[in-house]
């Protein structure tokens, strides 16, 4: 703690040229993604991710007595191209794995930064509230990108390694090639990235109710699961089409030939209407909140 | 007892106006007019929960204000926040930072949120703000394998990423040993050098004396005493103590004199309660009183000797400010060091 | 930083637009030019004379037939004999939404898709080849279709489409059926009159069926079969998308991915469905005899030892009620009354009539 201002006059003489203007924010994004990815617990979240295919693939391998008849028929599909396993893992970690892994991250967004106290010094910086906000949404937004592209990506490694590789069947019968169905393995993880995107700004929402990111995380698993539970009741038909789950199995339409996109279109308009409604409603909550962590 | 600092609001770095918070019913902020003159080392005392972390948070734009007006550098608060905030820095109730991410990354992180700090020197600022706390050398390492006291100097290096105009410090010597708190002390001492206004919040007593200009007094969310910390000592009361075994006697003269040795003094500001009147009437007792200005200490022990009373000792004592702030905020004020 | 309740505007208006862009979308459907007026013949005569016979197009098809789904009911598809398989599979068509892709290039080459979960049928027709595929046990089925039986060679799929189903109404437009034409409907984005037939009976289930029919074209584009007492229809069949182009030729030329069941199947001699909105009767080998006329109806299968309809399935005897001499399956638009010694009589009629027949 040198009182000695020497070495601070040629910072000082840098520091007085003061932006004018704030900067868009992509400093401050790129610092927030590096926060996230140099957590070790993302790491472990995705590399949970990426087990969920290898386990599948192992399981079907040691197993590999043919078809066990449960499941989806292209499970079974597995066996005879690996290139299936990475669709086979998203489609086991569609309903669960994933809404829990982006309810961590979403559900931590803001309530994990109170809880550490770096809400405060973030805010008093200044970052701006709303910058704040759309940062953090964006950063779970790449995470659910990257949880995507790591259980895609796994499933086809593993499955290159434990299974015959070639041109891959569709849903339709038709046979595409191994390039064209690498395309659709990158479209279908693209596909449950939007999925997740309502799920993501309802996680970011509940995030800003507390400082607890245990329970923002909690509630907003318990939300994905109870909105599935909803679209598998014939009692709320009604509800069916606004459930943020309710498309999210749909990327099979993808392997049909050719691509059924109109499940890609409405799913991606409900999700931008559920990043509309509880974005505002996290701006609603959080513009004037009292930071009291 | 509020002593005003006559000052246009240009130069004060912080004004508030009627600013009050409650909390539900509860009102922890009760109408605090506050006034920070620009330059100065202000000293914000008050007993834990008293309301001083709630205020700064006002300060700051953390909280919002239930009523009242802040103005923080000239501008007004919240509605400015985004141009003023760059030019405070601030360690707010303890310091908060990512436990999995080192020193350094922490300082880049917090720095990268203002958007007006350019980009190129960070790395430079960031070396700088730790080189100033004495955290160098612990710049990699995690901040989960800090000791409190390099959080506290962690935080106090956010605090001076940028050039500020403002600093605000709440509670800063923390959890700091006795060597790092005088390193505090001289930081401080060396931003107000600067031209930084320093704004200190503490529950010590003897760290507002040491390092501050100013002064302001908080209680229940009450601002109770305000202004330098010449007008604060000035404000309370001088007394006289005379050491004598002729106790009756020397009542008698100084109730003659005006002086009211026995019972809390009801014309001074500062009621005397601390000193042992209550011991009077035991042979070598200590008296004290509250000494009006119409009486000359002199005249005092003149008319004891005239009058006989043995007298074994006699002072005039100008009150501390911990006698002050004692009697400002009541017994519970905590006075350690 | 807004102080009150200003903040919560953009979450107040959220909805808001979102609902406007969701209900816009149906105004900004509905709102646009109407065709010229034209007389309920005149519409028949428009139908009559479509000649679309190229196209692609996505259809939906929801029932609401008072029967339980039969999805649910277990082995749909994927299990069992494949008699079974057929009964529960035409069972699931009439119970079950859909959503089917069509593409036509011309009489001889077709594809249907039906779109389950995860799972996809396909019917495919190119010139003599005729594939059915099942992407659920990665099953084929190929046929050979005779040159001169084009209209025999229909799938139950195909008989789903609006163009099918509604050809085969207005083939039985008869003077029991008093046809009118309603206001004009926008389906798939294009304009449509308004077909309604109303079967002028009054022992028939059926209360009214609306067809549109294309302006520009003829072609059907939906079909709604309301029954008695209901105001929602018992069974819709929609386009949702339609284009008239070409398809690729590429969706007609199916060979069987490897690894797939592939069986030869001679083409079934099928009958006509019959006429009376009871839609594709998969797997009825035995000829039928036809009693009554018009909406009422009534066909018979007779008693055959085959097992397409084997009475002691658990399936039929979950979803049938028994009255006396057999079973009755009732559904809002069709009845079906399974007799003890194995006859099968089905009409849009109520079971009344068919224990009338029955006894005959």
């Amino acid at each position: 703690m040198s009182s000695s201002d020497s070495g601070a006059t040629p910072v000082r003489s840098g520091l007085t040229e003061r932006r004018n203007r704030r900067s868009v924010g992509l400093g401050f994004f790129a610092s927030e993604l590096a926060v996230l990815f140099r957590r070790r617990r993302t790491w472990a979240m995705l590399l949970a991710l990426a087990a969920v295919p290898i386990l599948i693939a192992v399981a079907v391998r040691i197993s590999s007595s043919g078809s066990s008849g449960r499941g989806p028929a292209f499970i079974d599909s597995i066996t005879q191209n690996g290139l299936f396993v990475g669709v086979a893992g998203l489609t086991i970690a569609i309903p669960l794995f994933l809404p829990l892994t982006v309810g961590v991250v979403s559900g931590d967004s803001i309530a994990g930064e109170a809880n550490t106290a770096t809400l405060r010094y973030l805010l008093v910086s200044p970052v701006g509230r709303i910058r704040l906000l759309v940062v953090k949404y964006l950063a779970a937004a790449v995470f659910c990108l990257a949880a995507t592209l790591t259980l895609s990506i796994a499933g086809i490694l593993i499955g290159i390694a434990l299974f015959p590789v070639g041109p891959v069947t569709l849903l339709s019968g038709d046979t595409v090639s191994i390039g064209d169905s690498l395309v659709r393995s990158l479209l279908i993880a693209l596909y449950a990235t939007v999925s997740l995107l309502g799920l993501s700004a309802i996680g970011l929402f509940i995030s800003t109710l507390t400082d607890a990111p245990v329970g923002a995380m909690a509630a907003t698993v318990v939300l994905s699961i109870v909105a599935q539970v909803l679209d598998s009741l014939s009692q709320t038909e009604w509800l069916h089409p606004w459930l943020f789950s309710h498309y999210w199995l749909n990327f099979a339409d993808l392997l049909r030939q050719p691509i059924e996109w109109s499940s890609f279109g409405q799913n991606a308009l409900l999700q931008l209407g559920y990043v509309f409604v509880f974005g505002a409603l996290a701006y609603g909550r959080f513009s004037s909140k009292d930071i009291l962590s | 007892m509020t002593t005003a600092v006559i000052a246009s609001p240009s130069e004060l770095a912080i004004k508030t106006d009627g600013l009050t918070k409650r909390f539900g019913r509860q009102t922890v902020v009760d109408d605090l007019a506050l006034s920070v003159p620009r330059g100065s080392v202000f000293g914000f005392l008050g007993p834990n929960g008293s309301g001083k972390t709630t205020t700064i948070r006002m300060l700051l734009g953390l909280a919002q204000a239930s009523a009242g007006d802040i103005s923080v550098l000239g501008e007004r608060m919240p509605q400015r926040l985004g141009g003023v905030l760059p030019r405070v820095g601030a360690l707010i109730e303890g310091p908060g930072f990512y436990p999995f991410l080192s020193g350094s990354a922490n300082l880049h992180r917090l720095d990268s949120a203002d958007g007006f700090a350019p980009r190129g020197t960070r790395s430079e600022r960031v070396a700088h703000a730790l080189d100033r706390v004495g955290l160098s050398h612990a710049a990699d390492k995690k901040v989960r394998a800090y000791s409190l006291g390099m959080k506290q100097r962690l935080g106090i290096a956010n605090a001076l990423l940028a050039p500020r105009d403002l600093i605000v410090l709440d509670e800063p010597t923390n959890g700091l040993d006795p060597q790092g708190t005088r390193e505090v002390r001289s930081l401080i001492r060396s931003l107000a050098d600067e031209g930084t206004t320093v704004f200190v919040s503490s529950h010590l007593l003897a760290e507002i004396e040491q390092m501050c200009t100013h002064a302001a007094v908080m209680r229940a969310g009450r601002l109770v005493a305000q202004g330098t910390l010449d007008e604060l000592r000035s404000a309370g009361a001088t007394r006289v103590s005379i050491t004598t075994p002729d106790v009756e006697a020397a009542t008698r003269v100084l109730l003659a004199l005006g002086l009211d040795p026995g019972l809390p003094d009801a014309t001074g500001p500062v009621a005397a309660s601390v000193a042992g009147a209550a011991s009077a009437g035991q042979p070598g007792t200590i008296l004290s009183a509250a000494l009006p200005e119409a009486v000359a200490p002199e005249d005092i022990v003149a008319k004891l000797v005239a009058d006989g009373v043995r007298v074994r000792g006699f002072s005039v004592d100008h009150a501390s400010l911990e006698d002050l702030f004692v009697a400002l905020t009541g017994e519970g004020f905590d006075v350690v060091q | 930083m807004p102080r009150t309740w200003h903040r919560w505007i953009p979450a107040a208006a959220a909805p808001v637009v979102v609902g406007a862009v969701v209900l816009g979308g149906v105004f900004a459907a509905s709102a646009s030019a109407d065709p010229a007026d034209k007389t309920p013949q005149q519409v028949l005569e428009l139908a009559a004379s479509s000649t679309v016979d190229t196209f692609s197009g996505t259809i939906e098809q929801s029932s609401n037939l008072g029967l339980p789904d039969a999805s649910g009911l277990g082995g749909t598809g994927s299990s069992g004999s494949s008699n079974d398989g057929d009964l529960s599979s035409a069972l699931e068509l009439l119970t079950a939404s859909h959503t089917l892709r069509v593409y036509v290039d011309g009489p001889t080459q077709s594809r249907v898709q039906i779109l389950d979960d995860m799972a996809e049928r396909d019917a495919i027709r190119n010139g003599d080849d005729l594939w059915l595929y099942d992407s659920k046990d990665a099953s084929a089925v190929h046929s050979t279709v005779p040159a001169d039986a084009s209209g025999s060679t229909e799938t139950p799929a195909e008989a789903l489409t609006p163009a099918e189903l509604a050809t085969k109404f207005l083939d039985a437009v008869d003077p029991s059926t008093k046809v009118t034409v309603g206001d004009p409907v926008k389906v798939a984005g294009r304009s449509a009159y308004d077909l309604i037939l109303t079967p002028d009976s009054s022992t028939t289930l059926v209360s009214r069926v609306d067809i549109a029919v294309d302006a520009d074209t003829g072609l059907p584009l939906s079909v709604d079969v309301f029954a008695q007492g209901s105001s929602d229809p018992a069974f819709h069949v929609a386009f949702s998308s339609l284009s008239l182009d070409a398809p690729s030729a590429d969706l007609f030329d199916f060979t069987p991915p490897s690894g797939t069941d592939v069986t030869e199947k001679a083409l079934p001699n099928r009958a006509d469905a019959p006429a009376d909105g009871s839609a594709p009767d998969a797997g009825s080998h035995p000829e039928p005899t036809v009693t009554g006329t018009g909406w009422d109806t009534i066909v018979e299968l007779p008693a055959s030892g085959d097992a397409t309809l084997p009475s002691d399935t658990s399936m039929l005897s979950q979803l049938t009620t028994p009255v006396e001499g057999g079973h009755v399956l009732q559904t809002t638009l069709l009845t079906v009354l399974i007799t003890d010694d194995g006859r099968v009589l089905a009409g849009a009629v109520p079971v009344d009539s068919l224990l009338a027949a029955a006894a005959q």
